[in-house]
């Protein structure tokens, strides 16, 4: 075990330090000059190359390459070039605002998928699990932009009951933040329900069909007992995969979802910075979305081995 | 009575000097109206009580220039507003944008107040004058004004600030302004509470150039060297809560404020990083006033009932340029041709909702008091468009690319003067670039706005025509993107600058409008009004077709 | 579901809307003649596949015939008669600047249904290429490409398209590009896996040993035998790329005006349904719902043909 783990980093913070090249050298390539994108079209070439000389970015790639990699060391992610802030500052609470939107949605989605997905494959083949899985896909595969404004024309304009932005006003509390997130999580809801409902029914045929199942109902206990007992704990591991595979997804990703709904989360924060061309916050960001995917796939990795004895074997194997 | 009026007015009338009495004959002799004789008034440094005595009663009548509609706001509360997020860093020297001066303007404060109906109101200026010919102006600086970091604003922090925004070596962004106008180390405190701005050459319009039109102007301590962001100083109404970028201010009361108290306790300022964003906002109830929206983005609070819209006039603008040296544009019957396709009915009605005017292909925006409005109006007409063509060799059909940017209507207008000239045989393909691109250096060579065959350019607000005359249409304008070289032109503008009186103003003017009309280098479609929204329960908010929003006396009607 | 030491899903990108990819059962060097006659049999007999088909055909129809069928010229403005609402003349009203939305949601399958399954196509072509490599060498070659491989998966798939965009600046070209190269690294992965299995069959080491070079044992081979994965991969990914290049046209790096693009028309009109005009919006948003669904089911229809 430890030693997957050890591989496991090892082999994470490889492939790190290569998204930190392609990051770094990919963004070198966006046209333009970053001084003047920060000052703006009038003003002066003096005053474009002081500010260049100011923020280092007249020096050669591979010395501003080793000034960022060095900072990052030392826990220095940089100076955003559009705002001056420290891309810490900026980064950060983005990111913490994309994953209480990704929470949200996971709380509202995850019961629903998986009763929909144990549902439709105690019904498997007929009607309701056709309509399920169908339907499921279908609502995954609509853009979310689309679910986007088919919910603010629903629940913001003719029903008027929720906000159509996500951000709450300074100083609300937990219930009224809770509130602007519904309608974004909303469209996330639609975009997973139908991949956790799919692998969760899944997960429950083949645990109807496993030995243990036939001989719990062969021993004489109920069906539903069955069902809760071996059957909801095997739907459970795959969702456990949707968490970790959509995490870089849900961090991220989301650009359309918080432009729509001016949610201040990290999809913008990089959609904003790769418009302004603000390499420190882009690089830094970029950096950061992939530590967390890697982070979040190793430790549905572990949670699936620990979880799915089959695998823990083989891994020790 | 009568005689007790003539007697003041001769009093004033020989304390002003030359310039505002023949201000006075050319307002008693009908040749400007009431309002714009008090809007040259407050330029020359007139108080409104006197100009008021001379215009023949006690005051001039305020509420006919700013008419009250909507009951007055009752004090307390939080006043939330929308703006466009700034678009770089908040620096008051290099802010670029509507929605960093609309940030600027919370704290900071100018000399003079330009408003909607470019009136000047003094603000940290309490009255100002000029010597015979308006090359010398001297600014008196009220007293009592503190920063926010409690320190008193003296004349040395004023000079400080013209010398700084003038100074090359800084590179501010209203440099431009300031070409040719006033250099770095022209502006003098000649005691703690007197300021002397010793121009270049002779200005009648100089205090344009140190108010709200001048936006980077705000007044900042003498020692200011960046970090605005950090502080927000400033001398205005609001004292800086918190700042998240990105994302918005929040504001509390300056109790230190020179001025009358804000009638709202608080007052958020909330960034949206996109028009449609923002028009979502206000309807929502996020925000309860946005400080401007447009057509293309806003379009449904036009019609929203629960929202009220304010409108003005503004010379905000978009250019179309076409190169004259360039094929197939260098004869200028093509680009009479195209001046004559343009449907210009269906881009002020359709595009922008009739809430435009009608633009006469040159700066001389209807909002300008010296445009002549007698030159008739060019209207769509193909047949002699398709004449022109025909004359020129190009009935065969003419090709070129339309380059324009991402910026409001702007890909919208590109495609609409697409299907325009298409009925002439013209046929063009868009390129929409992204501002920063379409902008590039602005230097010629590197910058697809200057180099293009044609382009679409946004142009901002302006106080008076004078920078839109020179700057894209001299022969040496740095933003020349139709390379017009024309020694008559030149003149003419030469002569419209020095002219101080509205009269030899408008000749100038009416001349200019003609030769560009015929040379059409240009085309200027339309002049979009300034909107504002707010929700019916807001009043008192003031803004400014710079985009400044003035929330100090805005508050909730009861 | 996933072999051990590779993450968990792995044929899923981040930032990427996720849809459930059926574990895929490579088939082995068996007669593909009668194969092929039984699935085209359980495909007819499919539901979801018939549906997606007709679905997608619609459009392909509208994206070939289009401007015969749609009733104006989708790029003729009028805007004097802006924003009228759905009504004999305009059967789906008329959009900001006056032109038929009927026309433009019509004639709009065009630009879609060339980009995605050209941008599609060189990504599996790509990732074909890769996959064999990586798979058929191992060692070294597959342990640095599958970190490069990792290394781009770990970033969204908008942020990764975004960037380029804005790097080499928005055209049809370089959306195609774009997505591609973008897609490569997944489908490298699925067909990596794939041929991970098929090289251990006698008939790779039979080449081997008739000393054939390699890159007939790869293409001439191997190939043949891992195309069913690479079709139903290819089926999948249509369906992402059809999603991903709306999303970019929606953030306005796409496919670009005045191109009657579904998601651009989105993108330009959904301020306004706040003030009641929703047709502009709902169209499109209808049309690329259904073509998402078709895409898919129709991927659905086929993936379950070759799990059998």
């Amino acid at each position: 075990m430890t030693r997957f783990i050890a591989k496991r980093l090892g082999l994470g913070l490889i492939t790190l330090w290569l998204l930190s090249v392609l990051v770094f050298f990919g963004s070198q390539v966006l046209p333009g000059d970053v001084a003047r994108r920060v000052l703006g079209p009038f003003a002066t070439q003096s005053a474009v190359n002081s500010l260049n000389h100011q923020l280092g970015t007249d020096k050669s790639v591979f010395v501003q390459y080793a000034n960022w990699i060095s900072g990052i060391f030392h826990g220095n992610l940089g100076t955003s070039v559009a705002t001056r802030s420290s891309v810490s500052s900026i980064v950060f609470p983005a990111l913490w605002h994309s994953a209480k939107l990704a929470i949200l949605a996971f709380i509202i989605v995850v019961p629903f998928g998986i009763i929909g997905g144990v549902f439709a494959a105690l019904k498997e083949g007929r009607f309701q699990d056709r309509l399920i899985s169908v339907g499921g896909l279908s609502a995954t595969t609509v853009p979310e932009f689309v679910w986007a404004v088919a919910l603010i024309l629903l629940f913001a304009l003719l029903i008027p009951i929720l906000p159509s932005t996500a951000t709450p006003p300074p100083g609300s509390g937990f219930l009224t933040s809770v509130k602007f997130l519904i309608l974004p999580a909303l469209c996330l809801v639609f975009v997973l329900f139908g991949y956790i409902a799919r692998m969760a029914r899944a997960g429950t045929i083949e645990a109807l069909d496993a030995d243990y199942t036939r001989t719990a109902v062969i021993k004489g206990l109920p069906y539903s007992t069955v069902v809760r007992r071996h059957v909801l704990r095997n739907a459970l591991l795959p969702t456990i995969a949707v968490v970790a595979t959509q995490a870089g997804y849900l961090i991220g990703g989301l650009v359309a979802i918080e432009l729509v709904f001016n949610y201040q989360g990290i999809g913008q924060v990089l959609y904003r910075a790769a418009s302004q061309k603000d390499f420190p916050v882009l690089q830094s960001g970029v950096l950061i979305v992939g530590v967390v995917y890697l982070v979040a796939t190793l430790l549905a990795d572990l949670a699936y081995s620990l979880l799915n004895p089959r695998l823990r074997f083989e891994s020790s194997a | 009575m009568m005689d007790e009026r003539h007697a003041q007015v001769d009093a004033i009338r020989r304390r002003i000097g030359e310039v505002e009495n023949d201000l006075v004959d050319a307002h008693a002799a009908g040749q400007i109206d009431r309002r714009e004789f008090v809007r040259r008034g407050t330029v020359l440094g007139l108080s409104l009580s006197t100009l008021g005595v001379l215009a023949g009663c006690a005051q001039p009548n305020v509420a006919q220039v700013s008419p009250p509609q909507t009951k007055p706001p009752q004090p307390g509360g939080t006043i939330r507003a929308g703006i466009v997020a700034p678009a770089a860093a908040l620096d008051p020297v290099m802010i670029s944008d509507e929605g960093g001066l609309a940030v600027l303007g919370q704290t900071g404060q100018y000399l003079v107040w330009s408003d909607k109906y470019l009136n000047l109101r003094p603000v940290i200026a309490e009255s100002w004058a000029h010597d015979h010919n308006g090359g010398v102006w001297t600014f008196k600086i009220r007293q009592g004004v503190h920063f926010s970091d409690g320190t008193p604003l003296t004349a040395e922090d004023v000079a400080a600030t013209f010398n700084r925004l003038a100074d090359p070596v800084v590179g501010s962004n209203a440099l431009s302004n300031f070409a040719g106008v006033l250099s770095k180390g022209n502006t003098k405190a000649t005691d703690p509470y007197t300021v002397q701005f010793t121009l270049d050459a002779p200005n009648g319009n100089f205090p344009y150039l140190v108010s709200s039109d001048n936006y980077n102007a705000v007044i900042l301590p003498k020692d200011y060297h960046g970090g605005w962001d950090k502080t927000f100083i400033g001398t205005g109404p609001w004292k800086m809560q918190s700042f998240t970028p990105e994302q918005g201010v929040t504001y509390t009361r300056n109790a230190q404020y020179w001025g009358p108290k804000t009638v709202a306790d608080r007052m958020q300022l909330t960034f949206y990083p996109e028009e449609q964003a923002q028009t979502l906002g206000i309807q929502g109830n996020q925000v309860d006033i946005l400080a401007h929206y447009s057509v293309s983005g806003g379009r449904a609070l036009i019609t929203d009932p629960t929202i009220r819209t304010t409108q003005y006039r503004s010379s905000s603008h978009r250019q179309i340029h076409m190169r004259t040296d360039k094929e197939p544009f260098n004869d200028k019957r093509v680009r009479q041709a195209v001046g004559l396709l343009l449907d210009r009915r269906g881009m002020v009605e359709g595009l922008l909702a009739t809430k435009s005017d009608y633009g006469n292909d040159s700066p001389f925006a209807p909002v300008f008091r010296s445009t002549d409005p007698s030159v008739p109006q060019r209207q769509q007409n193909v047949a002699q468009a398709k004449q022109l063509l025909e004359a020129a060799g190009r009935s065969s059909g003419v090709r070129a690319q339309l380059t324009t940017l991402t910026h409001f209507e702007l890909p919208d207008l590109a495609q609409v003067v697409q299907n325009d000239v298409s009925d002439g045989g013209i046929s063009l393909s868009i390129s929409i670039l992204d501002p920063g691109t379409y902008y590039g250096s602005s230097k010629f060579g590197t910058s697809p706005w200057l180099d293009s065959t044609m382009g679409i350019t946004d142009y901002g607000h302006r106080g008076v025509p004078n920078l839109l005359l020179t700057a894209p249409l001299t022969s040496k304008g740095p933003w020349n993107a139709a390379h017009f070289k024309n020694p008559a032109y030149d003149k003419l503008v030469a002569q419209y600058v020095a002219a101080l009186d509205l009269g030899a103003q408008r000749t100038a003017a009416r001349k200019i409008q003609l030769l560009l009309l015929d040379e059409t280098p240009v085309m200027f479609p339309y002049y979009y009004y300034f909107l504002t929204a707010a929700r019916l329960n807001v009043s008192g908010e003031e803004t400014t077709a710079m985009g400044h929003i003035d929330l100090s006396r805005a508050g909730f009607v009861a | 579901m996933s072999s051990f030491g590779e993450p968990i899903g792995s044929s899923v990108t981040a930032g990427e809307p996720p849809v459930a990819d059926d574990q895929l059962s490579v088939p082995g060097p068996e007669d593909t003649r009668v194969m092929r006659r039984e699935r085209m049999a359980v495909l007819l007999h499919s539901k979801t596949f018939i549906a997606g088909a007709v679905i997608l055909a619609f459009w392909i129809v509208c994206a070939i015939f289009g401007k015969l069928i749609a009733p104006d010229d989708p790029l003729l403005t009028d805007p004097i008669k802006a924003l009228q609402a759905p009504s004999s003349a305009h059967l789906f009203g008329t959009d900001t600047l006056g032109r038929d939305v009927l026309s433009r949601v019509l004639v709009g399958a065009r630009d879609i249904l060339i980009v995605a399954p050209l941008a599609t196509l060189l990504g599996t072509v790509l990732g074909t290429v890769l996959g064999l490599v990586m798979g058929y060498f191992r060692g070294p070659t597959d342990d640095v490409l599958g970190r490069i491989v990792d290394a781009v998966l770990a970033v969204p798939v908008v942020i990764v398209g975004l960037l380029s965009l804005v790097a080499l600046g928005p055209s049809t070209i370089t959306v195609i590009f774009v997505i591609g190269v973008v897609f490569t690294p997944v489908i490298a992965r699925t067909v990596r896996a794939a041929v991970l299995t098929e090289r251990e069959y006698e008939y790779v080491a039979a080449a081997r040993l008739r000393n054939e070079r390699t890159p007939y044992i790869l293409f001439g081979e191997i190939l043949p035998n891992v195309l069913g994965p690479v079709l139903v991969e290819f089926t999948v990914r249509l369906g992402y790329a059809i999603f991903t290049i709306a999303t970019l046209s929606f953030l306005g790096f796409g496919i670009q005006p005045p191109a009657p693009d579904w998601g651009l028309q989105i993108y330009q009109h959904y301020g306004l349904i706040s003030g009641g005009y929703w047709w502009p919006v709902l169209f499109p948003a209808l049309a690329i719902a259904s073509l998402v669904i078709g895409v898919n089911l129709l991927s659905d229809g086929i993936s379950q043909a070759f799990e059998r």
